[in-house]
């Protein structure tokens, strides 16, 4: 057993409202820079949708993550011999036109312009070519409904759905949506990190942030393709790529990372998780169906004596240990089995977990009006307009059963929380409900608590980083004495 | 040089130093003045008889013998009882002009030498001609002149002798002195099909154009254009060298086998080359044909078809 601990996150889709806020939060704090107009660390996308960059998710397209081959793991962007035949040019990444074409607008316009007869307009104006531009997209451009029609239908997890399902999808595009904010997922088994032919990219051992050394990136993009969630960013002015870096200034000084910070909805949550490295490879090589239940077994109960004695043979802090036994994520992925790694299946073992949302009943519309009633006000969850499909190529691996689990799970706690506080359901009825969700009376109590009553201490459980451990494992801190600085004191720029 | 005290600006003079480092730091204008400062030396001596032979012998003798008969060019003996010194320093400064001008005995000559025409040496005065004048006119008194012609033993050649020169001229065999192929510049026949050099001229009838075989051996042991000396003045042929490659002139020049219009190759080339770039292209097409390009564009691409349709 090899023991770390990686600070893992959770995001409870049901409470998210898709306010954007953390991606601004972001947008301000990393990448207002000449040449990383066009990159979010954070986005927040609308599903169905095909997202940012548009259809990142058809990895038979963009050939990011893992793929077995022969029983073993490798990469589907590159590799060693695969490498040669495109050796001077990246074949798997995304243009522009895919991200989208950054814009501002003219504002100078609003005061400038000549009196006439109508009011002055801010045109969009290209970041890039500073021309006039008619905006064809944009990073939540699903959001926008600017184009769901075409972007909708083009969801990669529409695949396997049946007839009946993608009707009720068309429906879906029109009447039921729900958010999906992405960050960076820190993966244990990063295929970015392990693409990066100048091993520019590491995953830092005290805390598993996946971070890119801007002294050590030599632009080639490979990183660009091979995560299959298209978080790493190519910026064409200092030509390095740049990614979600969790703010690791803000993590080290105990505060929340900006994005979990601003989160108006308060969806998001962060801790401590300890993990088996040892069982990376094996777990990453299981067969599709095993990968999350997999994954669970590698994350270890940091309340086991003998995982504790191994934690701190690895050198992991008292305080670190501590913060995974107070982990909300812990509690959500492994404890209550409510949160999901997204897309499981590129073999990247993702570390940022999602509670499958809720969503309304099946309308059904016949021909004049759209009938949303049910009989019962907590509907079974097979008949959400969402059809547990989609939602299983989302964070089952293609499989409904975690995610049902998961939903029937929640909807239990709310009737359960329905009979105590409303009443117009008994408790008898309720209690039977929670026992078919495979949920005790006091998980459902804490469930509640972590979900509708957390307070910032609650949600975002972060051990002091001892940062000088981390760095006296490397170098002298003592050469660092009556030096005063803030890191880079020269930008990353292009060349060596 | 400026210095800077404090923060006043103090007088450029020069010292001694400064001067002294000048060689120092430019390696580049020291090798410079050093030769410079050897060409002027170079220069100041007088040219001696012994210079005038050489200058005659390199320039001269490969078309003219002094006593020895007609060359490529006539025999020069007794030359100045033919014309005045006059004319005579005129046609060596410039032969073509004199040609041109339609001077009768230099269009005479001319004609005698079938239409070679004689070389303007590079660098000739006036004074280098009177001064070969005069030699020529030494030597004409001599019973032998020393360029009263070698005889070269010119036996029949053998398929050895010429199979030989092929090797030499291909470059196949390297050159005693190593000079370089004669493949560079020149083409016999266009050489077994690899056509050779078209810097210099075809060389498949050199010996009917140089008037035979005395000739062109007088002429290989000293070329004389400006091109042949630059390369072979101080890496000249040996004999048996001279030998081989005559023969080899000799014996391609009847040889019908190779003795085709060279453009049919170069067509070939040129059908090749398209053919190649075809052959690339469709093998690149082949490897990155299916290619990653797009993918929000053919969406919207597709999606209007269908909504047009």
């Amino acid at each position: 057993m090899n023991v770390r601990s990686q600070i893992s996150m959770m995001f409870h889709l049901d409470k998210c409202i898709g306010c954007h806020t953390c991606s601004i939060a972001c947008k301000n704090i990393w990448t207002d820079r000449k040449g990383t107009e066009y990159m979010w660390f954070n986005n927040v996308e609308t599903k169905p949708g095909t997202g940012y960059p548009t259809k990142w998710e058809d990895q038979d397209s963009y050939n990011g993550g893992w793929e077995k081959k022969n029983g073993k793991l490798r990469l589907k962007s590159t590799g060693r011999g695969r490498i040669i035949p495109n050796i001077f040019h990246n074949p798997n990444l995304p243009s522009m036109d895919d991200y989208y074409e950054p814009w501002t607008y003219d504002y100078q316009n609003l005061f400038n312009a000549p009196e006439g007869d109508d009011q002055p307009t801010a045109k969009p104006i290209s970041m890039v070519t500073g021309e006039y531009i008619d905006i064809e997209s944009g990073p939540n451009w699903d959001d926008d409904l600017s184009g769901s029609p075409i972007y909708g239908e083009n969801d990669p997890n529409i695949d396997g759905l049946t007839d009946q399902e993608r009707e009720q999808l068309f429906a879906i595009q029109r009447l039921v949506f729900f958010y999906f904010p992405r960050i960076c997922n820190h993966c244990s088994n990063p295929a970015c990190v392990a693409s990066c032919p100048s091993g520019a990219l590491y995953k830092r051992g005290e805390d598993g942030i996946v971070l890119i050394d801007q002294n050590r990136c030599r632009g080639w993009r490979s990183c660009v393709s091979a995560c299959p969630y298209k978080k790493t960013y190519f910026n064409w002015s200092t030509g390095k790529s740049e990614k979600c870096l969790l703010c690791f200034p803000r993590i080290e000084t105990g505060q929340a990372p900006a994005c979990f910070h601003s989160c108006v909805g308060r969806i998001r949550y962060l801790g401590v998780v300890l993990y088996d490295a040892d069982r990376i490879e094996e777990v990453a090589n299981l067969p599709q169906e095993e990968l999350i239940d997999g994954q669970r077994s590698m994350i270890l109960d940091p309340h086991d004596p003998q995982v504790i004695a191994e934690a701190r043979k690895s050198g992991i802090h008292e305080s670190t240990i501590k913060a995974a036994q107070n982990s909300p994520v812990y509690k959500f992925v492994k404890t209550w089995k409510l949160a999901l790694p997204p897309h499981i299946e590129y073999r990247t073992l993702p570390m940022l977990f999602y509670v499958p949302p809720m969503s309304p009943v099946i309308s059904s519309f016949d021909g004049k009006t759209v009938d949303g009633t049910s009989e019962d006000l907590f509907h079974d969850i097979s008949d959400s307009r969402v059809p547990m499909k989609f939602l299983g190529n989302l964070f089952g691996a293609g499989y409904t059963g975690k995610v049902e689990y998961a939903l029937r799970k929640q909807k239990a706690v709310r009737w359960y929380r329905r009979a105590i506080t409303v009443g117009d359901v008994d408790m008898a009825t309720a209690e039977r409900i929670l026992l078919e969700a495979d949920c005790s009376v006091e998980e459902a109590e804490e469930i509640y608590k972590l979900t509708s009553l957390c307070t910032v201490e609650d949600r975002f459980v972060i051990p002091p980083s001892h940062r000088e451990e981390a760095i006296e494992a490397l170098q002298d801190p003592m050469t660092r004495k009556q030096e005063a600085g803030f890191g880079f004191t020269a930008g990353p720029r292009r060349g060596m | 040089m400026k210095r800077i005290i404090g923060n006043q600006l103090t007088s450029g003079k020069r010292t001694l130093f400064d001067r002294s480092l000048f060689l120092l730091k430019s390696p580049l204008k020291t090798i410079t003045f050093f030769m410079l400062f050897g060409l002027i030396l170079g220069y100041g001596s007088p040219a001696q008889s012994q210079d005038i032979a050489q200058t005659f012998k390199q320039n001269c003798s490969s078309c003219h013998w002094i006593g020895g008969g007609r060359l490529i060019g006539p025999d020069l003996k007794n030359v100045s009882q033919r014309k005045d010194r006059d004319w005579h320093v005129r046609f060596i400064l410039d032969p073509k002009a004199m040609i041109d001008s339609g001077d009768p005995y230099a269009k005479k000559i001319f004609a005698e030498a079938k239409n070679v025409l004689m070389l303007k040496v590079p660098g000739m005065t006036a004074k280098l001609a009177n001064d070969l004048l005069d030699f020529i006119e030494a030597e004409s008194k001599l019973d032998s002149s020393q360029f009263a012609g070698k005889k070269v033993a010119l036996g029949p050649f053998s398929a050895e002798d010429a199979a030989k020169g092929l090797e030499l001229f291909t470059g196949r065999t390297k050159l005693e002195n190593n000079a370089p192929g004669c493949i560079n510049c020149h083409t016999v026949n266009s050489v077994g099909g690899s056509l050779g050099g078209r810097l210099g001229p075809d060389l498949t009838q050199v010996v009917a154009r140089l008037q035979g075989r005395t000739a062109i051996t007088s002429w290989l042991s000293a070329p004389p254009t400006a091109t042949m000396k630059s390369q072979f003045q101080n890496k000249p042929l040996n004999e048996q060298e001279i030998k081989s490659l005559v023969a080899y002139f000799e014996s391609s020049a009847n040889n019908d086998r190779y003795n085709f219009d060279s453009s049919i190759i170069w067509i070939a080339v040129i059908f090749c080359g398209f053919g190649g770039s075809l052959f690339g292209l469709i093998l690149f097409s082949g490897i990155w044909g299916k290619r990653f390009r797009a993918v929000r564009h053919p969406l919207v691409k597709l999606s209007k078809i269908r909504g047009e349709s």
